[in-house]
């Protein structure tokens, strides 16, 4: 029994969403975090969704190329939505495979992490059965 | 790779990720949490309190850096000389995989 603990766009929650069910996860929870990534060595990277950021209405106004850059190079905590699942082993592949198809980006940075851990025991509460019988 | 859980004061959030930034761990994961501890909250007059807001920072990093990590939150998270009830906690889970969405590769 593996626990997937995986962290993307807010706006990727109802793709990410519809990728778990056709993947087969029996339930998950979702919520709300704030949070940042490694930092952006190389300006280059960013250059691209700088500039179309920087076009946006609002972005004349002074502060706003400080902020574009502190969310852009990974200062700042932005919002994200984090998903919490319990999956049998063999499925872990799968799974992993789904969630990033459906959070892949062109932004180069930001589409987000997967983590995978190993769980030691879990309980269904209805039922009482516990280990790989309860997930 | 291991996953750090760190509950520490919403208060001092802003320390923590600054001091983690300035030791090279930037990439972090905060929520806004309500908790209790072994005191069993805090008592104020004759109304007790356990459901105090704190803030849970996760990260998920290599195992070589974990004493590393765990002093410089320790450090920044301390109230005080000798620190306070209330200053938090930190849990260390071990991690099999960790995927990056944008370019699929496995490890961080």
């Amino acid at each position: 029994m593996q626990e997937i603990l995986a962290i993307v766009r807010m706006n990727k929650t109802g793709a990410t969403k519809k990728a778990l069910i056709e993947a087969g996860v029996a339930g998950f929870t979702a919520f709300k975090v704030m949070g940042r990534g490694k930092l952006v060595d190389d300006p280059a990277v960013i250059a691209e969704r700088k500039a179309a950021m920087m076009a946006m209405p609002g972005a004349e106004e002074q502060d706003a190329e400080m902020l574009i850059d502190g969310f852009l190079d990974g200062h700042r905590l932005f919002p994200r939505r984090m998903f919490t699942m319990l999956v049998h082993d063999e499925d872990v592949t799968g799974i992993v495979e789904a969630i990033m198809k459906a959070n892949r980006t062109e932004n180069k940075v930001g589409d987000g992490k997967i983590i995978v851990m190993p769980m030691l025991d879990a309980v269904r509460v209805r039922t009482g059965e516990s280990g790989e019988d309860a997930v | 790779m291991i996953l750090i859980r760190a509950i520490i004061r919403p208060e001092k959030k802003d320390e923590v990720l600054a001091e983690l930034s300035q030791a090279g761990f930037n990439a972090v994961t905060a929520v806004d949490v309500v908790g209790r501890g072994k005191q069993k909250g805090i008592k104020i007059g004759g109304v007790v309190y356990d459901e105090i807001p704190k803030t849970m920072l996760i990260m998920a990093v290599r195992a070589e850096y974990k004493q590393e990590i765990v002093k410089v939150i320790m450090e920044a998270a301390k109230t005080g000389e000798k620190g306070a009830y209330g200053d938090g906690k930190i849990f260390i889970t071990p991690v099999s995989e960790v995927y990056t969405v944008s370019s699929g590769m496995k490890e961080l």
